[in-house]
């Protein structure tokens, strides 16, 4: 395409576009829905409808194994959760696993990620380490995990014993330490991709505005407190949030190393709608139970969205 | 440059080892692939089978597996062994729905109703399994009886396994309970049970009894249903519509728990189910309770012991909590009378081994068997044969059964009592109102 | 600035300098102290995985602890496979996330053109209630989406992954921003020349967009490979499980083998550990980007 082709072809393509503007509208038009097609189909299929779905049938007394939506219950499904100790408890199970494991996700994902970033070289191999857990999946985690908190011979408890402390609580099935047990090892499995926001963030951050810091005499400390970690606030709001949504939808972990026990005391709201739905087969209570739990996601999701506008506004 | 023809060479690479191994694989799990792709079925000549024994009765059922496989080399076994409880039910629930279920699994009875209700089980058919033998008359009454719901048939049983007491041999004699015989002097009545404890418990300087409590609500319930119902009691009425639980009846039981455990120490309040048997096993209690499993642990234990019937301590009409496993055919559209044929004789063959399943302690459900001869030179584990016909299992609900959520909340006010954390009467009344929630709730199946 | 001065003023620069590069230096060593800590214990776990995996079995439950038993074996290994399923959840796997991913890829580009840089009645609309999809996270479709796919007979294939797996609005999201910063110009111009849409999408936008198809491409695999809470419930057959189902459902056949129940989780973990390792960069660089956005 030569440059001198381009006005005079943009005239005559104009008009030759306004004269044949319609049929070309309607091409672009088809064009654009027969693209768009494929996924709008997928999706309007196996997102939209199922949430619909679920709405209605949450107003139903559903059951796994019969078709068709069963006896119209109202709101009784909704009422039931609501009143229900085992909702509200598992409820509070995944409000206090997203308690317990957001701050050291953040906090200590963010210290390692301002130290790597402070290497001139291997930074990858750091990289490398903290990454590798989160690409290892759920089973692998958890069978590795539960191996080492096994009573007796696994390895926290042989270390443990090495040091003298005979009677270590027993991690996984004593209530008081299984969800803090299942916390610390999933600190492990995903600091890595905050570590890696982090170091993405920390890249962004002008290696001059240091450099001027230094010649003012600023030492190390103070660099960070006041150029570093303020300049992060964007990723730390990102990492925050994508933390605590995250942490809300917990339910490998916990199904896989303590099955929701000892005696439901870690069993999370997901796992809850599981054993409600599939093991009792009460698809229609389950689905109320879920809807409620959506409302719990949406509500924390839209606080951040108009944090984040008002973010953006500022800046 | 480098950095390019390093990197080209290296998708090469990784181009020939991905096709070589997707080759191999696609090659090797040909059948696996077109499940996935097209959702058709396993090959003909393979019979797949769950269930969820481990442990010792795991290793056993793998024994019989193996023998099964030698005597039929045509046919390729794919057993697989799942996690106990809920879980197990669950997978096989959905399995069904999601038309791939195993040929033949293991189901507790208790269960085999529910998921007939359900309309997960094939109803099986007299003329059908007459040729192998599979016929009324050659099973325990009690365990035919329940393998049966709504007149149909769904299930065959394989054993019964009930609630035992197992004793510690040198204890007991030392202590004064044994006979000149040898064998334990009759335990029935709640003073005669306390003094048998007691007895013991000078003996080991620690326990006279001992039972699982900890995180283990089927124990729980096993031994406060067996005395529950030694009472006249039931729990659940009308398919678990009603609960006619008797607050009298329950609460001395548990006044007896209470009695044992905290306030004569007779037995720990504090023990998990491993605890509970290295107790016994170190000789630190003389006796213990627990189903008919463990009897294989305590003769690689070397402990000098003996089992026998779960004692009638309330000395009415005997009763003692006990289920069965038993075989199901899960619902499946694409079955032939071909693959079905196979599977009656699979079922045969198991029960054709009933020997090496009773070593296990568990009560041969299979007549010709447990009439035998061979069957009682096995001692301990035919002393409490009897056993089997004054079996009582759980009562019928949609959410009751083996490992179900009613076993959990009855055990977990039990062993609230045991550990000395209730009372008996905050507890009965704690499993009221979590029963009535469920008997409120109306039955998904 | 007279000549006495400077030499003075560059004396106090040069020493506090000095004091920097000492305290600069201290600092440095502290982080990779710090840093080499924490990676000791970070890389404990898979070390520790590994290395029971390898041992005889007997030796396993011994006291005290001990990382080298006196003899490797990898019977462990040999014994899982020749159970014979954990090739067949590799394989699984394996076909689900690449039949997911490619899906991905091909059906939200086409969407996220469409909506950039074509022209349609409703566009606004579709864009709106897509976006509206980023609020409903997957975990809470569970029960509605088994019911369905179970009425279609599904379950238990590949479809039952692969489908709910390409209906995901980020992906769109990720390609319609990237499209949008690409210059229309490239498009009207191509226009001009009488290529049609799907050509200029094929031709024109699909190469310039590497970044947005790696990073879609790898987070669709990455995301369906480790899926654990939907394969559970419509893959319940051996044979169709995916390598987590299979490795959870199966290991607690194995009671007290540990070597067994390690291999398993190594074999599990190795798969995507590998693949991190060849594709890092564009892993890491994809998380960088998508998370910005």
């Amino acid at each position: 395409m030569s440059i001198q082709a381009i006005p005079v072809e943009t005239g005559a393509s104009a008009t030759a576009r306004a004269a044949a503007a319609p049929r070309q509208r309607r091409d672009e038009g088809r064009a654009g829905i027969g693209l768009a097609a494929p996924f709008l189909i997928l999706y309007v299929l196996f997102l939209i409808g199922p949430t619909l779905y679920g709405v209605v049938m949450s107003f139903f007394n559903s059951s796994l194994e019969h078709a068709g939506l069963g006896g119209f219950t109202g709101p009784d499904n909704y009422t039931q959760a609501l009143t229900s100790s085992d909702f509200w408890q598992s409820m509070w199970h995944t409000v206090l696993f997203t308690l317990m494991t957001t701050p050291p996700l953040v906090a200590l994902a963010l210290v390692l990620a301002i130290f790597t970033d402070r290497l001139r070289r291997g930074r990858w191999f750091f990289r490398l380490l903290f990454f590798a857990p989160y690409v290892v999946p759920s089973a692998a985690m958890a069978l590795i995990w539960t191996w080492l908190y096994t009573p007796q011979i696994g390895l926290w408890d042989k270390w443990l014993s090495a040091v003298g402390i005979a009677n270590p609580p027993n991690w996984l099935a004593d209530p008081s330490w299984a969800m803090a047990s299942v916390a610390l090892a999933t600190v492990w499995w995903t600091l890595g991709f905050n570590f890696v926001l982090y170091l993405a963030g920390l890249q962004e951050i002008p290696r001059n505005l240091y450099e001027a810091a230094e010649v003012d005499g600023a030492s190390r400390w103070h660099q960070m407190r006041r150029i570093t970690i303020p300049l992060l606030s964007r990723t730390t709001a990102l990492v925050l949030v994508l933390q605590i949504i995250a942490s809300l939808k917990i339910f490998d972990q916990i199904f896989l190393m303590t099955a929701g026990g000892p005696n439901y005391a870690t069993r999370p709201l997901l796992e809850y709608v599981y054993d409600i739905g599939f093991t009792d087969f009460r698809t229609g209570y389950a689905a109320a139970a879920s809807m409620l739990y959506f409302l719990v996601i949406l509500a924390v999701s839209l606080v951040w969205f108009f944090i984040s506008r008002r973010q953006q506004k500022e800046a | 440059m480098r950095a390019e023809d390093h990197l080209l060479s290296r998708r090469t690479l990784l181009r020939g080892a991905g096709a070589l191994g997707l080759g191999g694989l696609v090659s090797g799990c040909g059948s696996a692939f077109a499940t996935g792709i097209a959702g058709v079925g396993p090959a003909k000549n393979t019979l797949s089978y769950w269930n969820l024994l481990g442990g010792g009765d795991g290793v056993r059922m793998i024994a019989m597996e193996d023998a099964y496989q030698k005597a039929h080399p045509g046919i390729a076994l794919n057993a697989v062994v799942l996690a106990w409880g809920n879980p197990y039910y669950t997978k096989l629930s959905l399995a069904t729905l999601g038309n791939q279920p195993p040929d033949v699994g293991i189901s507790h009875l208790t269960r085999a109703s529910i998921l007939a209700r359900a309309g997960l089980l094939e109803p099986l058919n007299g003329t059908e399994l007459a040729p192998y033998g599979l016929t009324g008359g050659n099973f325990t009454p009690p365990a035919w009886d329940m393998a049966h719901t709504d007149g149909k048939l769904y299930a065959i049983p394989l054993d019964t396994h009930p609630l035992v007491m197992y004793y510690n041999t040198d204890i007991c004699k030392k202590a004064g309970l044994l006979d000149q015989d040898g064998s334990l002097k009759k335990l029935d009545s709640p003073a005669a049970l306390t003094d048998a404890f007691t007895a013991a418990k000078k003996v080991t300087g620690a326990y006279g009894a001992v039972m699982s409590i900890n995180n283990d609500t089927a124990t729980q319930w096993r031994i406060f249903s067996s005395l529950y119902y030694q009472l006249g009691g039931s729990v659940l009425a009308d398919s678990g519509r009603k609960i006619v639980l008797d607050d009298a009846k329950a609460e001395r039981v548990l006044s007896l728990f209470q009695d044992l455990t905290v306030k004569q120490g007779l037995m720990p309040t504090s023990v998990d189910y491993p605890g509970a048997i290295t107790t016994f096993a170190t000789g630190k209690a003389g006796f213990y309770f627990e189903g008919d499993w463990e009897i294989t642990t305590f003769e690689t234990t070397k402990t000098p012991f003996s089992m026998t019937a779960f004692p009638n301590v309330f000395g009415g009409r005997y009763a003692v909590q006990a289920d069965s496993h038993s075989f199901v055919l899960p619902k499946d559209p694409a079955r032939t009378d071909a693959m079905r044929k196979n599977i009656f004789s699979f079922i045969r063959s198991m029960l054709d081994q009933s020997s090496t399943w009773a070593q296990g302690g568990h009560i041969p459900a299979w007549l010709p068997f447990q009439k035998s001869a061979a069957y009682d030179k096995l001692r301990p584990a035919s002393d409490y044969k009897g056993v089997a016909n004054y079996a009582r299992y759980d009562d019928l609900a949609w959410y009751s059964g083996s490992g179900s959520d009613f076993e959990n909340i009855m055990g977990f006010a039990i062993a609230a009592v045991s550990a000395g954390q209730m009372s008996p009467a905050a507890a009965v009344s704690d499993m009221r109102s979590k029963l009535t929630q469920y008997a409120k709730t109306p039955s998904p199946v | 600035m007279s000549a006495i001065s400077l030499p003075r003023r560059s004396a106090e620069v040069h020493a506090r300098s000095q004091t920097a590069d000492w305290r600069a230096r201290y600092f440095n060593w502290f982080c990779l102290s710090v840093l080499l800590v924490f990676a000791a214990i970070w890389i404990i776990p898979l070390l520790w995985a590994v290395d029971t995996s390898l041992k005889p079995d007997g030796v396993i439950a011994a006291q005290p602890t001990s990382w080298w038993s006196g003899s490797w074996t990898v019977h462990a290994y040999q014994e899982l496979f020749n159970l014979g399923n954990i090739q067949v959840w590799y394989l699984n796997s394996f076909m689900i996330s690449l039949l997911s991913a490619v899906f991905a890829v091909v059906a939200c580009s086409m969407a996220g053109f469409a909506i950039a840089r074509t022209r349609f009645r409703g566009r606004r609309f579709i864009y709106g209630l897509i976006a509206a999809g980023l609020l409903i996270p997957p975990q809470v479709l569970i029960v509605p989406q088994f019911q369905e796919f179970n009425a279609v007979h599904l379950l238990n294939t590949y479809w039952v992954q692969v489908l709910p797996a390409v209906a995901v609005p980020i992906a769109v999201i990720i390609f319609a921003s990237f499209f949008n910063g690409i210059p229309a110009e490239l498009a009207e111009a191509a226009h001009v020349d009488g290529a049609s849409w799907w050509r200029i999408y094929r031709t024109i936008y699909m190469p310039l967009s590497k970044p947005a198809i790696s990073a879609v491409f790898i987070f669709t695999f990455v995301w369906k490979w480790n899926d654990f809470l939907w394969p559970l419930l419509t893959l319940t057959n051996t044979r169709t499980m995916t390598l987590p189902v299979g490795l959870s459902q199966v290991s607690s056949s194995f009671g007290i083998q540990y070597a067994e129940i390690m291999a398993s989780a190594v074999l599990g973990a190795l798969p995507l550990i590998v693949v991190f390792l060849l594709f890092q960069r564009r892993i890491v660089e994809g998380i960088a980007t998508t998370g910005i956005k």
